[in-house]
């Protein structure tokens, strides 16, 4: 009996130090994940794409009868919208054109503007709650790398924090904090854009904070969109982040913070974009957004 | 052969909790509640107490990889699930010999073994930094919602169980 007392003890003492050796582990600044994590995430990620497929049909069954019953109402709105959108494509595809050959002019091809598309397939959504976060089916051997942003048709939902071979975790807006940060801007017809960043995500007004480090000289208005700059060096310019919801002052009034609802729903996705910026990063090693 | 479906099932449990809130009705997800499906541990808690006897600790063991395995795949961050989930496996272990084991000792155990994990992978949170939380908003919005969405699923394995019974 003395002897199994002491067994015990040992075991916990043995498990204690494993256990804040492992925290030590994961919370130091890692850049890849290591073996074991990268095989484990990929098992179960591929069994979790199996089962995701059958379920979701299921359940979007269910969703396609609730769908129906506004199917009318939408579709009237639909019609009044595309009309509008036949004239802009046309504006569009000119201005496009314009630009380009003015980029030739001027001998400058790439633009931070540019990306490329990674398609990928939200497969599961981490159960412990304080941790946004989202597994998507596509890894390093589809081009993912971390810290590239992660969009839907609607706007920025997060960005990649690590990535296994065939999948790939994402960290949402909701779970942003203060070492993800984002450049971001508030673009203005004739006048100066607004600058600032992201700072992180305020849980208990459900909105971004975005710190203006420079102002326009046109007040800032509720519903005004809130873009990626590309200014960081990770993302690129130009993908909505959210709208401004109402502008505060900080604590000594120098500075304004605005809060951004981000535009994309965290909670409604399934096929989700991975964003390549084309244009490299001039310093690769930054982990974060703008930790430097 | 027993432990090996022991291992697929909670092997299909770790995988169907993520795949769960994934699938669920958003308009559930984003209410004031938030539910924290801790199936693994329910499954885990029925093992400790019909599978286990009194001097075998298959439970325990199976708690920590299984806890392991939910922290890299669905936090990233490792020990935090695998610690609590052993040490409270220990415990509810450890207490079960005092209790005659049947369907309303098996309730006790499991509102007393999530409710443990949960408060203590909070406080864990809570120390490193990556919540900011008030305890009673805590107690209101998580650990209450979480007890009772875990007991329904208690419920519903013992009504498979029942029928599967009635069906031998």
């Amino acid at each position: 009996m003395q002897f199994l007392r002491k067994k015990r003890l040992f075991i916990l003492l043995i498990g204690v130090i494993l256990f804040v050796t492992l925290i030590g582990f994961s919370l130091k600044d890692r850049k890849e994940l290591s073996l074991p994590e990268r095989f484990i995430n990929d098992t179960v990620g591929w069994v979790q794409s199996v089962i995701h497929k059958p379920i979701k049909y299921v359940a979007d069954f269910f969703y396609n009868i609730d769908d129906m019953r506004n199917t009318y109402d939408e579709n009237q709105i639909l019609k009044e919208k595309l009309a509008e959108y036949k004239s802009l494509i046309y504006e569009a595809q000119e201005l496009k054109k314009d630009n380009d050959e003015l980029q030739k002019i001027i001998d400058k091809t790439d633009s931070i503007r540019d990306y490329n598309p990674i398609q990928a397939t939200v497969i599961a959504r981490s159960p412990e709650r304080w941790i946004d976060q989202v597994t998507i089916n596509k890894g390093k051997k589809n081009g993912v790398k971390p810290n590239m942003a992660v969009i839907t048709a609607e706007g920025m939902i997060g960005k990649i924090q690590s990535t296994s071979d065939f999948t790939s975790t994402v960290q949402l807006l909701t779970g942003f904090d203060q070492f993800n940060r984002i450049s971001a801007t508030i673009p203005r017809e004739d006048a100066k854009d607004t600058f600032g960043l992201i700072e992180e995500y305020d849980k208990k007004t459900h909105s971004l904070l975005f710190r203006i480090i420079e102002e326009s000289d046109k007040e800032l208005k509720k519903g005004d969109m809130v873009f990626s700059s590309g200014l960081g060096g990770v993302f690129p310019s130009g993908l909505p982040i959210g709208t401004v919801k109402d502008v505060i002052p900080d604590q000594y009034s120098l500075t304004k913070t605005a809060l951004v609802e981000p535009a994309a729903n965290m909670y409604e996705m399934n096929h989700v974009i991975v964003v390549a910026r084309t244009l490299p990063n001039p310093d690769e090693d930054t982990s974060g957004e703008d930790k430097k | 052969m027993k432990r090996l479906y022991i291992t697929l099932i909670l092997f299909l449990l770790l995988i169907l909790e993520g795949v769960a809130l994934e699938i669920l009705p958003n308009k559930w997800l984003i209410g004031s509640f938030l539910i924290v499906p801790h199936w693994v541990l329910v499954w885990l808690i029925i093992i400790a107490l019909f599978y286990d006897k009194q001097e075998t600790h298959h439970a325990v063991v199976f708690a920590a990889i299984f806890g392991f395995l939910i922290d890299t795949v669905y936090t990233g961050i490792l020990g935090v699930y695998m610690f609590t989930y052993a040490v409270t496996i220990y415990l509810i272990h450890g207490v079960s010999r005092f209790l005659q084991v049947n369907f309303f000792s098996t309730m006790l155990f499991v509102i007393l073994g999530v409710a443990i994990v949960d408060i203590s992978i909070e406080s864990i949170y809570y120390v490193m930094g990556i919540i900011q939380i008030s305890w009673q908003d805590y107690v209101v919005h998580r650990l209450f919602p979480t007890i009772v969405a875990n007991l329904l699923f208690l419920f519903s394995l013992s009504i498979g169980d029942e029928a599967n019974k009635k069906m031998e």
